[in-house]
């Protein structure tokens, strides 16, 4: 197996306060929410009809779906960790709405470390803010990341007791 | 003076049947989510080094939860609500669950999730879920009472290899008057 070594993470290379590299979104338009709902078949009006969303939901706008921001927490931690890395778990709560206009950049931050005897998980605290720096989907995350001279995180991936 | 209908109440503890995902993982579908979030990571698109760890291309670690979608056969909610003027369009059954029947009139929204990933499920792989509704509160917030409804899913393989599994959490909002 051929891995990038070079976009691997290892464990060794992880501490406590490290903050990842940022992933940036938008700004969103419609396009962007209708092409997500369409992949979805989700048709709730209250992501593409404006009059709906507003007169009848008494919302600002259309929203972003929250399985939207989601998938984005999981590309964040999926390539910080690399080929032979997992995510393990993660939990977010929606919030705050984010609405058409907005540039999202998500984030993530190492809260704490343990040492199995296979491979490392790291805490994180993880979340999305909008370009007025605004938090709507904070949550907390655990990935499993390899040493250096060890071996994959197993896949599939067995949880290790903490 | 509490929002949550006591009839809702009945529902917690009740669970799916095994509802099997109407297609298996599909490289087409795939490729649409990859471009719609923005991760066009080669471990989606074709067998590469990249995705030999996984045995092949593979789907989106979320991918599996979004695929049990409206079968061939199945009463189409679109069509059926298109005379009422209040349908929102949010899809009313999730991980084969049966509908809260005393909150269908409250407006939904995604309250968020707790999601452990096991395995990414590969392209051709079918997917099967079996969910339970876990909870079902009420809570104060600061723009009124809103009622939130905690399910728990586990997604797994057609051979029964646990993909994720998730705790979700959907929040029903009264509507102002």
């Amino acid at each position: 197996m051929t891995i990038d070594t070079s976009k691997q993470l290892y464990f060794e290379d992880v501490s406590v306060g490290m903050e990842l590299p940022k992933l940036t979104k938008g700004p969103m338009t419609t396009a962007h929410i209708m092409r997500w709902s369409a992949t979805m078949e989700n048709w709730h009006k209250i992501h593409y009809d404006t009059p709906f969303a507003i007169n009848h939901d008494k919302l600002p706008g259309v929203l972003l779906n929250g399985s939207f921001k989601q998938q984005w927490l999981a590309q964040l931690l999926k390539d910080w960790v690399g080929l032979n890395g997992w995510v393990w778990k993660m939990n977010y709560q929606f919030r705050a709405m984010n609405l058409v206009g907005e540039t999202l950049t998500i984030w993530g931050k190492v809260t704490a470390l343990h040492k199995g005897p296979d491979f490392g998980v790291v805490e994180l605290d993880i979340g999305i803010v909008n370009q007025e720096g605004k938090e709507s989907t904070p949550g907390k995350a655990s990935v499993a990341v390899p040493y250096k001279g060890g071996k994959p995180v197993p896949y599939p991936f067995v949880p290790p007791k903490l | 003076m509490s929002v949550l209908p006591e009839a809702a109440l009945k529902y917690v503890g009740v669970e799916s049947e095994i509802e099997i995902a109407v297609d298996p993982v599909e490289r087409g579908q795939v490729r649409r989510h990859a471009q719609a979030i923005g991760d066009e990571d080669p471990i989606y698109w074709e067998a590469c080094d990249a995705n030999k760890r996984y045995g092949g291309p593979v789907a989106q670690p979320f991918f599996p939860i979004h695929m049990f979608r409206r079968a061939y056969g199945t009463e189409d909610p679109v069509e059926a609500n298109a005379a009422d003027p209040d349908y929102d369009g949010a899809l009313k059954v999730r991980g084969g669950l049966p509908e809260i029947e005393p909150l269908t009139h409250m407006p939904v929204m995604n309250g968020g999730s707790e999601i452990e990933f096991f395995r990414l499920a590969k392209h051709g792989e079918t997917v099967k879920l079996k969910a339970r509704y876990a909870s079902i509160t009420e809570k104060e917030t600061s723009k009124g009472p809103i009622i939130l409804v905690v399910s728990e899913t586990d997604y797994l393989t057609g051979d029964g290899e646990l993909l994720a599994r998730q705790r979700h959490t959907r929040i029903r909002r009264p509507v102002k008057k």
